[in-house]
């Protein structure tokens, strides 16, 4: 067996880019229509089994200010999908699904946590024989525009 | 500085000359997507002076992959960060993959590439015995938590135990601190990646997605050292 191996640096970078959420349009189900009130202020206990068209309290073209507020709840084919928003000072600070889809892609899992299927110990650090490591090296968003400064003070980039 | 990626194939046939083609691969991809490159495709973009529609057809490839990677994560998957292009997240994975496969295209049926903790294994290390690839141990740094012996697989990690480093949620901004390790197990080294990234930032929900997908099996590791796995992982370690 003839072995060939060699190394390289790339800056491509693993770096994990986590991203703004945006609420992007959903397909909607040609059954049902959503409700065309698409922003209404929360009341502070929402009556259950209210879907949508609640009323809005926010004359329409008027900015919303601060507090939180509840998207009409949205049929789709895989099921409903509502969010929340939090919003202060005219921007959003915080994005909830109060409702999402059990969808092909799975989403149950996003909202059923399955402890059955989970199993849980106690790690042990072993110094095993082994050939390749997995592990982090740099994940965060704060690493790479570092990376990104040194690199530039260094004027490799 | 920047990625790190080792090639190692152990067959009979095994060249220099593959692992320079895997290499040329990898930098030419390096060359087009790399946002510290000032004449990269992607920084000439979010420059302004190369326009989406002028850019090549691999760039369009990645977008694509963007979006379905960000329809099936839920949008914890997106190129774009405050009106610039950035597709790292996906990028990676993406390459690692397009090298193996230029591996495949050769004829080799041993071998590993390795970018960063990332890995993409197939065959074995000699003697048909698995590649034994290691999951770091968050905090004794020379140890490892957990072998998978690979044949064929994937093996993706994200972490935060390294100094400084964050995941947050993109639904809330805040950290995510469930847990400081998770590892991905798969056929594809591309969706491995995207998971681990993904599920870490998901939290505790973050398992249960991945048992979810047929043929992926999740190891997380807590801050308290408790590992929690799926229920297909175990079969797949030492």
């Amino acid at each position: 067996m003839r072995r060939a191996i060699s190394a390289l640096l790339v800056t491509i970078v693993g770096v994990v880019w986590l991203v703004t959420f945006k609420v992007t349009p959903l397909e909607v189900d040609a059954v049902t229509q959503p409700t065309p009130a698409s922003r209404t202020r929360e009341p502070v206990t929402p009556p259950p089994g209210r879907t949508a068209a609640p009323t809005p309290t926010i004359a329409p073209g008027t900015a919303a200010a601060s507090g939180a507020f509840t998207g009409a709840m949205i049929s789709t084919i895989y099921g409903p999908v509502q969010v929340r928003i939090t919003v202060s000072n005219q921007k959003v600070v915080d994005v909830q699904a109060v409702a999402l889809p059990r969808d092909r892609a799975r989403s149950a899992a996003i909202s059923q946590y399955s402890a059955p299927m989970l199993r849980t110990e106690a790690i042990q650090a072993q110094s095993a024989n082994i050939d390749i490591v997995s592990g982090a090296t740099y994940t965060s968003i704060a690493y790479a525009r570092s990376l990104d400064n040194a690199l530039k003070q260094a004027h490799l980039a | 500085m920047g990625m790190p990626i080792t090639v190692d194939v152990r067959d009979d046939a095994a060249t220099t000359e593959s692992i320079d083609a895997v290499f040329a691969e990898l930098r030419a991809i390096d060359e087009l997507f790399s946002p510290f490159k000032e004449t990269s495709v992607v920084s000439r973009i979010n420059s302004g002076t190369l326009a989406l529609s002028d850019a090549p057809a691999l760039l369009a490839d990645v977008l694509g992959l963007c979006r379905r990677y960000g329809a099936l994560t839920h949008g914890y998957f997106d190129p774009w960060h405050d009106g610039r292009l950035d597709p790292s997240g996906l990028v990676k994975g993406w390459a690692l993959a397009r090298g193996a496969a230029i591996l495949d295209r050769l004829g080799h049926l041993n071998y590993f590439v390795d970018g960063a903790g990332d890995v993409r294994t197939r065959g074995s290390s000699g003697d048909g015995r698995a590649w034994r690839v290691g999951i770091r141990h968050p905090v004794e740094r020379d140890k490892v938590a957990r072998v998978v012996l690979a044949h064929a697989l994937a093996v993706a990690t994200s972490g935060t135990y390294e100094k400084g480093a964050h995941i947050y949620d993109p639904h809330t901004g805040r950290p995510v601190t469930d847990y400081v390790s998770f590892t991905v197990v798969g056929p594809d080294i591309l969706t491995a990646d995207v998971f681990a990234t993904a599920a870490f930032a998901m939290g505790r929900e973050g398992l249960a997605f991945v048992a979810e997908q047929d043929g992926y099996e999740a190891f997380a590791i807590t801050p308290d050292l408790e590992g929690i796995s799926t229920s297909g992982f175990d079969a797949l370690c030492a």
